[in-house]
């Protein structure tokens, strides 16, 4: 009883990230797995996957252009973004948030020119079709190649593949930096992991692949003149999704057994922490969005849609909250007063569930605008004819 | 042919008359490695040369009166609410064995900073002379470098809505004064000074006594150093109750004392 200590005052300061940075992580990270499970069909040509190859592909589009708004609404001074550009570029080797808004810039642009390749032989049949504004909109959008030869699809094609290729690791960059820039921080006993933008990576291809389940067949149902979902599509989704868990999962155990049982001595904070959150953690985060939905992928379970589509709901849900208690619980660690700290996000103003919400918001107008502009319908039900890509 | 030849030597020329007035509208915010301060060679963001400015805390001598504390927010400005430095104060031992420890806390201004590195601006640096400061002309306010500090001593400030921090109130240190705190400590338990100069307080006190700083396995090699630092001090940084309690605890007792006064109001 001799070592009794007890703290009568301190001071503890505010922690500097709130709802916005979970929301953009998980932005990031669904946008990045909706490429890759397009890049199935673009690159490593697995046909199985043609037919939402498009549609995830626009679905990568907009959330990535969606996402950094988060960053700048989390910004302090938001009027200073030049600043990013203009200085502080011999700090460029070791902060990740350097290397990460040069991707941010760089992967929607190359998303949206594999597009264009995707959907330029339907912009060509569109600017024939079409009215006054329709023919020059769409022949803006082929940027001029109005050629419709079979040399020239196979151009589009060779060009989707190359811009595919390279957008691959540009993916998984420009999530995976935002698992670095976490892992970077030594002073967080939570983040400090190398394994922390692997650990990312896993469960952004599960909540995006949990997102596209819910967003394909609606699409096809109600926006598409197919008007039939594909179950066989959401079957082999919901096995894809059940493999990504799978790497998810054993990503966690490694980076749960190990900081948890043979790090240094700030894993007993580590440990206090966990302690605390056990039953949601577990019941939630574990229980309910990842081995319930592992279950419906690698069951009979997957041939029933309704379940299927509860799945993709609980786990894009899931990594969103997991999401929240890596940057929110990390940040509730005390470093120099005891005791965890508190945040609750604020209602309105910046960085708030309203700012939050006004993201999704455009989250959505941009999916709206993108259903609207490209034809990914034509493309999708094409891919379902059989026929090759650009021709009918 | 001529008419593609006016067409391109027109394009060169815009071209090169836009570059040109881009150049010349960009001068003042000049592309930079580091910051334009810093490439104007500023004292202020350069520092005193040859010099190495520490703090040494005797805690033999703190007495918690936090006259540090108050100082600090006038000298600096800094808003309500929030601090650059403070003093924990905690109890060790069981009556009648007890005794009050003080911790007094500030920006360690490491050798090795954990903020700098990661800060995407260049907004906060490390002057020649050690002292770690933020430009706040400069920081767009992400918090990277807050999240980055092993010791929480970064804080937004609610006025610039920029990163703050203590800057060993670099104002003063240049114009040959010492830092506020320093001056204003009763009980001499602040000592500040140039660690390069042998004859200067601190470096004897470096000398003389044995010394330690605050998370040393963080590898910052912080440059705020403790005489006397009570082991059991530190390890209250790794207990984790649940603050919540204690909020709670408090807020009841606010609840049950409002409680009271109304009964005592309405009793007459």
């Amino acid at each position: 009883m001799d070592s009794m200590q007890t703290l009568i005052s301190s001071i503890t300061i505010a922690k500097p990230w709130g709802i916005d940075i979970p929301n953009y992580f998980w932005f990031t990270g669904s946008s990045a797995a909706a490429f890759i499970i397009s890049s199935f069909a673009h690159v490593f040509g697995w046909k199985k996957y043609k037919p939402i190859a498009g549609i995830s592909l626009l679905m990568a589009f907009v959330l990535l252009v969606a996402a950094p708004l988060n960053l700048i609404d989390d910004l302090r001074q938001p009027g200073r973004i030049l600043n990013f550009f203009l200085y502080g570029w011999e700090n460029f080797p070791t902060s990740p948030m350097k290397w990460g808004v040069l991707l941010l810039l760089a992967y929607p642009i190359l998303i949206f020119f594999e597009a264009q390749a995707l959907y330029r032989p339907y912009f060509v049949r569109k600017a024939k079709k079409s009215g006054f504004l329709g023919k020059i909109f769409y022949t803006v959008m082929t940027f001029g190649r109005t050629d419709l030869s079979p040399e020239a699809l196979a151009r589009d094609h060779r060009l989707g593949f190359v811009l595919g290729a390279i957008g691959i690791p540009l993916a998984l960059a420009v999530h995976g930096y935002t698992g670095y820039i976490l892992g970077a921080v030594h002073a967080n006993v939570m983040w400090h992991t190398p394994l922390m933008p692997i650990i990312f990576l896993a469960s952004a291809m599960v909540s995006g692949t949990g997102l596209l389940i819910l967003l394909i067949p609606f699409f096809q149902r109600f926006l598409s003149d197919r008007h039939k979902v594909d179950t066989d599509m959401v079957a082999t989704l919901a096995t894809l999704l059940a493999w990504f868990i799978v790497a998810d999962l054993v990503m966690r155990f490694l980076w749960l057994t190990f900081s948890l049982t043979f790090a240094d001595g700030e894993k007993y904070a580590l440990y206090s922490y966990f302690r605390l959150h056990f039953m949601d953690t577990l019941l939630i985060d574990y229980l309910l969005c990842l081995f319930i939905p592992l279950i419906i992928g690698f069951t009979r379970l997957k041939h029933i849609p309704v379940v299927v589509y509860f799945g993709g709901l609980v786990t894009a849900v899931g990594v969103w909250i997991f999401r929240w208690n890596t940057v929110i619980g990390g940040q509730t660690i005390p470093r120099t007063t005891p005791g965890f700290l508190r945040y609750l996000p604020p209602v309105t103003g910046q960085d708030s569930i309203v700012s939050m919400l006004a993201n999704w918001g455009v989250l959505i107008a941009l999916i709206c605008l993108v259903l609207l502009i490209f034809p990914w319908d034509e493309e999708m039900i094409d891919c379902y004819k059989g026929a090759e890509h650009g021709q009918q | 042919m001529g008419k593609e030849n006016s067409r391109r030597s027109f394009l060169k020329t815009g071209l090169a008359s836009t570059g040109l007035a881009l150049l010349a509208s960009s001068k003042a915010n000049a592309f930079s490695l580091k910051n334009p301060g810093r490439d104007a060679r500023d004292a202020r963001y350069i520092g005193q040369k040859g010099k190495h400015f520490v703090m040494v805390l005797d805690l033999r001598k703190c007495i918690g009166c936090q006259a540090c504390t108050s100082v600090c927010k006038v000298e600096n400005q800094v808003p309500s609410g929030q601090y650059r430095t403070f003093v924990t104060e905690t109890e060790v031992g069981v009556f009648p064995q007890v005794r009050k420890a003080f911790l007094p806390q500030l920006c360690n201004h490491c050798e090795n900073p954990a903020c700098v590195p990661v800060c995407p601006t260049g907004a906060t640096f490390k002057r020649e002379d050690g002292i770690v400061v933020v430009d706040n002309t400069v920081c767009w306010g992400c918090g990277y470098c807050i999240s980055a500090c092993p010791y929480d001593k970064r804080y937004f400030n609610k006025k610039t809505k920029t990163a703050d921090k203590c800057n060993f109130c670099a104002q003063r240190v240049d114009k040959g004064l010492m830092p506020a705190c320093v001056e204003t400590c009763i009980g001499g338990a602040r000592v500040f000074g140039d660690i390069n100069d042998k004859h200067s307080e601190v470096a004897r006190l470096l000398a003389n006594f044995p010394t330690t700083v605050l998370k040393k396995a963080q590898g910052t090699r912080p440059q705020v150093f403790y005489i006397n630092l009570d082991n059991r001090v530190t390890e209250l940084f790794d207990t984790t109750q649940d603050l919540d309690d204690m909020v709670k605890a408090e807020q009841g007792f606010e609840r049950e004392w409002m409680k009271v006064r109304e009964e005592a109001i309405n009793n007459g």
